[in-house]
């Protein structure tokens, strides 16, 4: 191949010829096997370690903020809404075994339909994915943990109390049973009055925040990180897989939350975006879900992916065909993800240049998959395979995914996609890709099994599954082809394709049992399991298996390095050792022993308010569910409903200035490899990380108006608007804030002269600032609440017009902004008064990045909004 | 061969056949290429995956300098590269060439969609459909309105303009291969035809609430002069109708046995208007 490839080749081989010999020869693992101490209860001689409890107790569950805790917590949990969201299939199933509503009610079968999709889709696909990736990519990259540990137990808590609210949603009235497409304004409370309803949305806007948080977090740790050696080209496959997974997650999370959030203020506040008396509203919707939608499909099937690629390597013995093409095709689909949600939505009105320039980037984005295709079934060549679970299971995906993939061909013609939208096609074509991604994860699952729990599956138990889990696969799925010409997610279907509909329910529940062996082999496994080595797979490479299994808390018996082009080792760098156990350079792996006496630089591993604050967020959002049109509903519920949101509010609020007030240490730099934010501080890289993400979620929000207002008519959009409605409040509102961000440049000034009193005077001078911009904008509105003109008899408040809805609520977005803020600084003049930030300005830096960022937006919204 | 077929199929797919059948061309030939690929990869998969299988015996490649992946390196790529690039190319120009070859039949299928520059070059009819849950209102060209049963000419094309006047729905009538999205406060346009005699379901293909699974309709096509007295000439004012206003029993209609009778010329070329549908539960099933 390429030069580059050539030279990569040679090196290993050249420089360490012995531990080449050792993974060549037939029995390479016996030779791993002796270096490896019993490492049998790896728990115990850490479980004190930084405050964190031994892994029995169940304490530990809730404060750890280990990377490979918090993994595991990620795996199970994923796995128990795989059963949530199975169940509410093998419902469906059953339903379909014969036409018509004979089993579920004709809402119930609704809701099975919707909440499957949705379950199934967020809270088990990448949950289960990002369970691995928290074990995994850290080893893989040489990290201690994520770059900022806490933030990752505090995704996990959204995630699994989004999850539980998810749940609670079907008690109230009725889940979501709009689909999980939840078009408008099928999704307005006109059409689904229940609370359930509203609970699932903000279930999912929780969702979505734990997804950002760690796509934030993974970014950080991914890009800022790595050991010495370790350049984003040389990562890991796994790795990569997921870095591209958590950049397109940044993005489409944020056009999907917001989405989520114009879609609460419509049920919540009882705004009109997505009125079907909005101009656009269902057009809308369906371009932000889907700009959200289809990025999401390969941030679901990327990990898979990955996960298959480690498996091929592993399994055959060889290493990955064209892999920087590989790598390249992957970067390419990232990008072209975005450019392609239309090709959801030909039947819509839509024109056909669209639909032809859309057609064209489907076809392009359809190509880097068949390279990354052969280039895992060219991997196989000259290999030495075993057909172990793992390769069965990513064997049996690259199979499905094949099918799906050329299933999915048809539909990329838009001709035929015409007749085959809606239909069972699409159905049978995406469950193959998508379930297909699950059966690599599954792969996965049996792979990284041994390192999660040290102990080895039951390899025969495993290839029962496999055999009971394509067959029951194929027995589900493929009969959807053959009755195509059944619509999607309805229960009376032509009686001629019963035998099908059956033949797929019988399939239904082989896949479902299957789970049951696999759940009985890993859980029976995990206590009495053979016990492993750090390496249980020949051929194996990557930095994950130089460790024990499970790896103690720090990972690794020293700095990793790859500095001399495989990994050692190094005494020294910023860990704190007694140098008991530590290998030089010259001590290669995979021998290394870690002592209970290093501590790895003395990270801290538990913290109990990513929980709690986890738990007040849920609160939070459970009593704003009986939110409607801006009342609470009568009586009892309602103060129950009041109560509990205050009762959240008070313990997410004191659990984040616990957060801020607990001492905790987070895995600090120098690290190997930065490239390219070698100068760019943690901290300051995940505050950029996210505005780039808020900079998203504001796009989609003037989005949001810019389309509603084009719909509407861009002129004719002044007769929605009163005439009360002037530009003054906002040119105030604009001079106000930019002073105050002057104020914030101050106050930095004044920290690195250490003069107390000018970082306190400033800081006050922005709160003031920022409170007079609140206070002009509330009289403002209050203006406008209540104005009586002919055109606006009844005032123009948020629910009046859509004119109204995108005023209040994008500016509304942009306040909450402004308070966040606020109460950030008034923190910070707090503790400046107590004399901090003397000489080290950082936080003002960071604090001011955020209010210039906010300030920015206000730039962009007062033409907008007052003078266009 | 493949070749062959292709000329053949292009043979078939003169721009004048109906929807139905040039789905159907399209649709065999993507199923037979599919079908060849599919084989032709799946079983090089399956041939590999034996031959290279590790039997315990160290293979005759062995002893050539096969380098194995080893633990802690840094990931590289293996060989293979030039038989990879060839075989991507070669399925880009399967794919690629596959569906520009449809793309003219997009073209032609959307041309029929489209507006008729002049009123009078338009052949066939056209139809105005709007989706309510959970059923479908249809308007012809001299307003009149029926509901649940949509009435076409035998032998002519049908232009229909959908919308809707609650949720989206979709408009599909899976005998023709015709289907498009019913908006509500938008309209799209599709067509169908020319189509034989006889009796046709309609289906809902969106999730659009509580009565989807049963929100079907009929298409009863009558003979094109009747079509022409009934609903394209200008109404009397007297011709009083049952058909404007009636709801036609979903559950029955499913089964297509009991549609209205064709005599239904509706109310005096007004078009009668849908009352807007306010609660999702309104018009739920009895069954």
């Amino acid at each position: 191949m390429t030069d580059d490839e050539h030279e990569t080749t040679a090196d290993p081989t050249g420089d360490e010829p012995a531990v080449s010999d050792g993974g060549t020869a037939s029995d390479g693992g016996s030779i791993v096997d002796d270096d490896f101490p019993a490492d049998g209860v790896p728990d115990t001689p850490h479980g004190d370690d930084h405050g964190l409890p031994p892994t029995h107790s169940i304490r530990r569950w809730f404060v750890t903020t280990n990377h490979k805790d918090i993994g595991l917590l990620y795996t199970v949990t994923a796995l128990f809404f795989l059963i949530f969201g199975g169940l509410l299939a093998l419902l469906m199933r059953l339903e379909l075994w014969a036409p018509g509503a004979d089993f579920l009610a004709a809402g119930s079968y609704n809701q099975a339909v919707s909440a499957h999709g949705l379950i199934m889709v967020f809270w088990f696909l990448s949950p289960l994915a990002f369970g691995f990736a928290n074990y995994v990519v850290p080893l893989q990259i040489g990290a201690k943990d994520l770059a900022f540990p806490r933030l990752n137990a505090l995704s996990y808590w959204l995630y699994l109390f989004s999850g539980i609210l998810m749940g609670i949603s079907f008690f109230q009235g009725s889940t979501f049973n709009g689909g999980w497409t939840m078009y408008a304004p099928l999704n307005m409370p006109v059409y689904t009055p229940d609370i359930g309803g509203t609970t699932t949305v903000l279930a999912l806007i929780l969702f979505v925040a734990s997804a950002t948080v760690g796509s934030v977090n993974f970014l950080t740790t991914m890009h800022r990180m790595r050991a010495e050696g370790m350049t984003l080209r040389r990562m890991p496959i796994f790795t990569w897989s997921i870095l591209l997974t958590v950049w397109m997650m940044l993005f489409a999370f944020a056009a999907l939350l917001a989405a989520l959030m114009l879609l609460s203020s419509d049920r919540l506040i009882g705004t009109a975006y997505f009125a079907e008396s909005s101009p656009g509203g269902a057009m809308l919707w369906a371009h932000l879900f889907w700009f959200f939608g289809h990025p999401e499909v390969y941030i679901v099937f990327f990990p898979a992916l990955g996960a298959m690629a480690e498996i091929f390597q592993t399994f055959t013995g060889r290493r990955l065909v064209g892999r920087k093409w590989f790598i390249g095709a992957m970067l390419l689909v990232a990008i072209q993800s975005f450019v392609v949600w239309m090709h959801h939505m030909f039947l819509t009105s839509i024109n056909l240049e669209i639909k032809t320039l859309f057609m064209a980037t489907t076809i392009g984005i359809s190509l880097p998959f068949d390279l990354m295709v052969f280039s895992l079934i060219y991997t196989m060549l000259k290999g030495k395979i075993r057909f172990k679970t793992p390769f069965l299971f990513g064997f049996g995906a690259l199979v499905l995914f094949i099918l799906g993939g050329i299933t999915g061909v048809f539909l990329g013609a838009v001709v035929l996609d015409y007749t085959l939208r809606g239909t069972y096609w699409v159905v049978a074509h995406f469950h193959y890709v998508m379930v297909g991604g699950v059966t690599g994860l599954v792969g996965g699952l049996y792979y990284w099994f041994p390192k999660m729990t040290g102990r080895m599956y039951d390899e025969t138990l495993g290839k029962v599954h496999f055999g009971m889990y394509f067959v029951g696969f194929n027995l589900l799925y493929f009969p959807m082809f053959l009755a195509w010409e059944t619509p999607r997610r309805v229960f009376e279907y032509a009686p001629a394709l019963t035998g099908w509909h059956q033949l797929s329910t019988v399939g239904a529940f082989l896949l479902g049992s299957s789970f049951l062996v696999m759940f009985y082999n890993l859980f029976k496994s995990a206590f009495v399991g053979e016990q492993v080595e750090g390496q249980p797979w020949d051929f194996a490479s990557t930095a994950e298996w130089t460790v024990p299994s499970p790896p103690p808390l720090e990972n690794f018996p020293g700095v990793p390095t790859y500095a001399s082009g495989r990994l050692e080792f190094e005494d020294g760098g910023s860990a704190q050792t007694d140098g008991g156990a530590v290998h030089g350079k010259a001590a290669a792996l995979p021998g290394s022993e870690v002592t209970e006496t290093e501590h790895g630089g003395g990270e801290s591993h538990a913290s109990i308010w990513p929980f709690v604050l986890g738990a007040g967020a849920f609160l939070v959002l459970l009593g704003l569910s009986g939110l409607q049109r801006g009342y609470f509903p009568e009586g009892t519920m309602g103060g129950v409903h009041i109560g509990t949101a205050i009762v959240g509010g008070v313990l997410a609020f004191g659990s984040l200035v616990a957060m801020t007030r607990e001492k905790f240490h987070g895995p600090e730099g120098p690290f190997g490899e930065s490239w390219p934010f070698t100068t760019v501080e943690n901290t300051k890289l995940g505050l950029w990380i996210f505005l780039a993400s808020d900079v998203i979620l504001f796009g989609a929000f003037i989005g949001a108006y810019v389309f509603s207002r084009v719909a509407h008519g861009w002129t004719d959009w002044h007769h929605l608007i009163p005439e009360a409605h002037v530009v003054l409040p906002g040119l105030i509102n604009t001079y106000l804030l930019l002073t105050s961000s002057f104020a914030v440049v101050i106050a930095m000034e004044f920290a690195k002269r250490e003069n107390r009193l000018g970082v306190v005077g400033s800081l006050v001078a922005t709160v003031g600032l920022g409170v007079g911009f609140l206070i002009n904008k509330g009289i403002e509105w209050q203006h406008l609440f209540h104005i009586h003109t002919e055109a606006f008899p009844a005032g123009w408040d948020p629910g009046t017009n859509i004119a109204s809805t995108t005023f209040y609520v994008t500016t509304g977005l942009h306040a909450l902004h402004v308070i966040v803020g606020l109460v950030i600084a008034g923190y910070m003049i707090f503790r400046a008064w107590g004399g901090a930030y003397m000489g080290d300005d950082e936080p003002i830096e960071y604090f001011g990045l955020y209010w210039h960022f906010v300030d920015i937006v206000w730039l962009f919204l007062f033409p907008l909004f007052y003078i266009v | 061969m493949h070749g062959g077929l292709l000329l053949q199929v292009a043979g078939q797919l003169e721009p004048d056949g109906n929807r139905a059948e040039l789905f159907g061309t399209i649709f065999e030939v993507f199923l037979v290429l599919g079908t060849a690929v599919g084989v032709v990869v799946i079983g090089y998969m399956l041939y590999n995956a034996y031959r290279y299988r590790d039997d315990g015996t160290a293979p005759a490649e062995e002893t050539e300098d096969i380098g194995r992946p080893t633990l802690g390196e840094l990931p590289e790529g293996g060989g293979h590269g030039r038989k990879l690039l060839l075989s991507f190319t070669l399925s880009a120009i399967i794919v690629i060439s596959l569906i520009l070859w449809t793309y003219w039949a997009l073209l032609y299928v959307e041309a029929g969609a489209a507006q008729p520059a002049e009123p009078e070059m338009e052949d066939g009819t056209t139809v105005d459909v709007t989706g309510y849950q959970f059923g479908w209102q249809f308007e012809y060209p001299n307003g009149n309105t029926t509901d649940g049963t949509m009435y076409v000419p035998e032998g002519e094309r049908v232009r229909i303009v959908v919308t809707s006047s609650d949720v989206m729905h979709n408009f599909g009538i899976p005998a023709f291969k015709t289907k498009t999205d019913a908006i509500p406060g938008q309209t799209t346009s599709t067509w169908f035809g020319p189509v034989e005699d006889g009796e046709y379901t309609i289906k809902c293909y969106e999730l659009c609430g509580a009565g989807h699974s049963y929100m079907t309709g009929t298409v009863e096509v009558i003979d094109a002069e009747e079509y022409e007295r009934m609903f394209v000439e200008p109404m009397n004012s007297t011709n009083a109708s049952d058909g404007g206003t009636e709801r036609v029993d979903p559950a029955t209609a499913a089964g297509g046995s009991s549609a209205p009778s064709v005599g239904l010329p509706a109310d005096g070329g007004v078009a009668t208007r849908l009352p807007a549908r306010t609660a999702a539960t309104e018009g739920v099933l009895r069954a």
